[in-house]
């Protein structure tokens, strides 16, 4: 579903980045960035979909085991903090390794992202699968849409 | 340790599937480390299961595929999207020194770790400095 969602699109893949770089600052657009918006490969990356009952947001953190990230929600903002660690830089000898290419996030990561208003943060649930965390927020009942029957008159 | 290694090692003369759907594949972000005895990769592809992930050795160039596995229920409207894609796909070409044949891997968490084992001859050999 997310794949064909081209208006939100945050950037081209990683290996245009550094074009897309250098185009960007010959020639910088005029429009305004999202507050929130975060560049191409930041980690985790976050996607947030709304169904009638729920506001769902995937958090997609390959190798966090399930007690590895902190979910918080205040005042409609959801704050998200982990740790990852890095590949050991030295092999079982002790020797320093050599490193070709280091792409991949580690350390300490916070994360905040502005939700929609109206969700029940009580009634909040979260499951974790394959380095995917789904975080389901169900919409607070008098926001749920709500067909009107017409009366005889 | 899951093995997940496919490999062909003739060259097949039609292009690979993957080349017509590469334009909507993301690029997983990886770690390339070397040891004494192999290559050590390992790419961050989240929401790739076992089943979903395809590795594979064509005249020395490595394929990683995984396609992505949200269970996602129906009606959904997205409102923000920064994986904007179904599946996850690189591709490497390896030096003659690796061993296609004894390449393993695993995935556990969305992170891929493949090792690449160098030949015998290839390896790190100490050479001790006689005294004279």
């Amino acid at each position: 579903m997310f794949g064909d969602l081209k208006r939100f699109d945050t950037g081209a893949s990683q290996r245009q980045d550094w074009f897309r770089q250098l185009v960007d600052e010959l020639f910088p657009d005029g429009r305004a960035a999202d507050i929130r918006a975060v560049p191409r490969g930041s980690f985790p990356m976050i996607n947030v979909a709304r169904s009638d009952e729920a506001v769902r947001v995937y958090v997609f953190a390959a190798g966090l085991a399930r007690g590895d990230l902190t979910i918080d929600i205040q005042d409609n903002v959801l704050t998200l903090r982990g740790r990852r660690e890095p590949i050991a830089a030295n092999d079982d000898t002790g020797n320093a390794r050599p490193v070709f290419r280091r792409e991949r996030a580690s350390g300490e990561f916070v994360r905040a992202i502005a939700l929609p208003d109206g969700l029940d943060a009580e009634r909040a649930e979260a499951r974790h699968a394959n380095g995917v965390f789904e975080i389901v927020l169900p919409k607070r009942e008098e926001l749920k849409p709500r067909r009107i029957e017409v009366q005889v008159a | 340790m899951n093995e997940v290694v496919h490999q062909t090692q003739q060259s097949q003369p039609e292009t690979p599937p993957s080349e017509s759907r590469s334009q909507t594949a993301l690029a997983p972000a990886v770690d390339i480390v070397e040891q004494a005895d192999s290559l050590m990769l390992i790419a961050d592809m989240p929401g790739v299961t076992r089943e979903s992930l395809y590795l594979e050795v064509d005249n020395n160039v490595l394929s990683l595929e995984g396609d992505i596995q949200l269970s996602m229920p129906e009606g959904l409207t997205a409102l923000h999207a920064e994986v904007n894609g179904q599946r996850f796909a690189r591709r490497f070409t390896l030096s003659h020194e690796i061993d296609s044949e004894a390449i393993s891997a695993c995935i556990d968490n969305g992170v891929l770790t493949v090792t690449l084992p160098k030949k015998d001859s290839h390896r790190v050999r100490r050479i001790e400095v006689q005294a004279a």
